[in-house]
């Protein structure tokens, strides 16, 4: 278990909005792990209990039950505070600092050495692409700027494990590119990399392994590759001289246009789908496998729970 | 330490930018200097009475500023989640507390040397002396505002702002009649009203045990005992309540 940089098991939490309101329970005994070193990638649809689970990582709400340790301290101890980076979804500063003074704030909170502080927050700034813009009032930032400004804070410490909250949404094309370089440059550093995102474009180009969370549950974790090459694939033929409506073989979609009809089947049916195309004489213009994509996963499993 | 220390420099910090601020010092920067005003509209000694309203502007205005700050800057840290930034860094939520309770006694505190060396300069021109009271007097109503502050803190883990200021003022009320209220419970024949005045005397402070502006304005003898008592009684009252808000920010989700 050394390696395990992050371990949270059987999570439970339940919300209690009011005395006349029903209890939400969110999380329904979550468990998962995370290897040192690696991108992890936390993806489910909104209302999954993804930001929740951070929360309870971060100690900001408190979990029914479950425990969860942070490169082996338990997560509330002052040892696993000190080794984790943490960016909340939405960039939440004071528009009071500037981004350099909010820095000075924060790693002061790090107890980080007042020698070295300067240096370090001039060197955070030029990382997260804020030199510039450090000595203004955190008031006049756009999103993108305080976004980067809370990812500053989160690498201020030197973290072991980088925990992200949706750090994607809501920037723009050349942020997310910069994002995900430096979520890059932090795993080859040796940093361990949570985030969490519905953003599957995103999960697939960065992510070690990935964990599907619904309704309160981790329903599949694995390398991307191992999680959807358990899905069975699927084919995509287009032909011409005859229409979806004269087949009686399953069709997952279809589409017509052009003179050419377009039908998605399972890889089961391919074969009872050519045969059915030759006995009507229609002509096969071309067919493609398509591989299980982690959109279709996370979809399966969503439509399993029944959201 | 450090966490505390920069909870409060970062509390401070915030108030000194806020405007609202400036608006409460100016109206009590305007209140005292217009107690020659009252003077001379007033038969009886001039200098006794700018001390007085004065003295009686410094403490409302403070605990104004005490109230109002206490929930703005409190509430206004949970609920734009900044607190997030805080708590998630290797910082005890107690910290946070204490932290953001000592950046507001310090608000308190420049807000009240502000207002006396104003009135000290007001006394000054009057008398054409220093009167080394008026600091006095100002010393016991910080000691006032920091049992304010405190209250104000726990009701700001506890409610609304809104609410949380409604129930300070209505502590603050009380803790200068409670004393009143307690002598009156001899003459009452009820026993449930006189249980009743009994539990809010024991449960409000009396803040009546720092209001030593009699003795200020008319030159009375002050006994040593009583300062150290309201010292004292200030420091236990501080204690219990940051000490209660404390324990309920301990265990508060933050959504």
């Amino acid at each position: 278990m050394a390696d395990v940089q992050l371990s949270v098991q059987d999570l439970r939490k339940t919300f209690h909005p009011g005395l006349f309101e029903e209890p939400i329970e969110v999380l329904k005994g979550l468990s998962f792990d995370v290897r040192r070193g690696e991108i992890f990638g936390f993806l489910g649809p909104n209302g999954a209990g993804k930001t929740t689970t951070i929360k309870a990582i971060t100690e900001l709400i408190f979990p029914d039950s479950g425990t969860i340790s942070v490169c082996g301290f338990p997560h509330t101890s002052l040892e696993a505070k000190r080794r984790i980076g943490f960016m909340t979804e939405s960039p939440y500063v004071y528009p009071h600092l500037t981004g350099r003074e909010f820095l000075h704030f924060c790693a002061e909170l790090l107890g980080v050495d007042r020698s070295q502080q300067e240096d370090r927050i001039s060197r955070i700034l030029d990382d997260v692409g804020m030199a510039g813009s450090g000595d203004r009032m955190m008031g006049t930032y756009s999103k993108g700027m305080l976004q980067r400004v809370a990812l500053g804070q989160a690498l201020l410490g030197d973290p072991e494990l980088l925990i992200l909250d949706e750090p994607m949404s809501g920037l723009d094309p050349l942020g997310r590119r910069d994002l995900r370089d430096m979520i890059l440059r932090q795993a080859a550093a040796g940093v361990t990399v949570f985030f969490s995102s519905h953003i599957i474009p995103d999960v697939e180009a960065l992510c070690d392994r990935v964990a599907i969370v619904v309704d309160g549950r981790v329903r599949a974790v694995g390398s991307v590759r191992d999680l959807v090459s358990r899905e069975a694939d699927r084919y995509e033929v287009t032909f011409a001289g005859a229409t979806p409506e004269d087949l009686s073989t399953r069709l997952l979609a279809h589409h017509v246009g052009s003179g050419e009809a377009w039908v998605r089947v399972s890889s089961g049916d391919r074969d009872g789908l050519m045969r059915e195309l030759a006995d009507l004489g229609a002509r096969i213009v071309s067919m493609n496998p398509v591989q299980a994509t982690l959109e279709d996963l996370l979809m399966t499993q969503g439509e399993g729970a029944g959201q | 330490m450090r966490a505390i220390r920069a909870i409060a420099v970062n509390t401070f910090r915030e108030a000194i930018r806020d405007r609202i601020l400036y608006l409460f010092i100016g109206f009590a920067i305007v209140m005292v200097i217009s107690t020659k005003l009252f003077g001379m509209l007033t038969v009886g000694d001039e200098s006794k009475i700018v001390k007085d309203i004065g003295l009686a502007a410094m403490q409302f205005f403070s605990m104004l500023i005490a109230v109002m700050m206490s929930m703005l800057l409190i509430s206004r840290e949970v609920d734009n989640r900044t607190v997030f930034n805080i708590l998630s860094k290797p910082v005890r939520r107690w910290q946070f507390i204490l932290g953001k309770y000592l950046g507001l006694v310090a608000i308190v505190a420049v807000n009240l040397l502000l207002i006396t060396v104003i009135l000290v300069v007001m006394v000054l021109i009057y008398t054409g002396q220093f009167d080394p009271m008026l600091v006095f007097a100002a010393f016991m109503t910080m000691l006032e505002m920091s049992v304010v502050a405190a209250f104000a803190t726990l009701f700001a883990v506890l409610t609304r702002p809104i609410l949380g200021s409604l129930m300070t003022l209505a502590m603050f009320v009380v803790g200068h009649t409670s004393a009143d209220l307690w002598m009156l419970t001899r003459h009452l024949p009820g026993t449930l009203t006189r249980a009743v005045i009994t539990v809010v005397y024991y449960l409000v402070p009396n803040l009546e045990r720092f209001n030593f502006k009699t003795e200020v304005v008319h030159d009375l003898p002050i006994h040593l005992a009583a300062v150290g008592w309201a010292v004292v009684y200030a420091s236990a009252f501080v204690a219990v309540l940051l000490f209660l808000a404390a324990l309920r920010f301990q265990t508060k989700d933050l959504k």
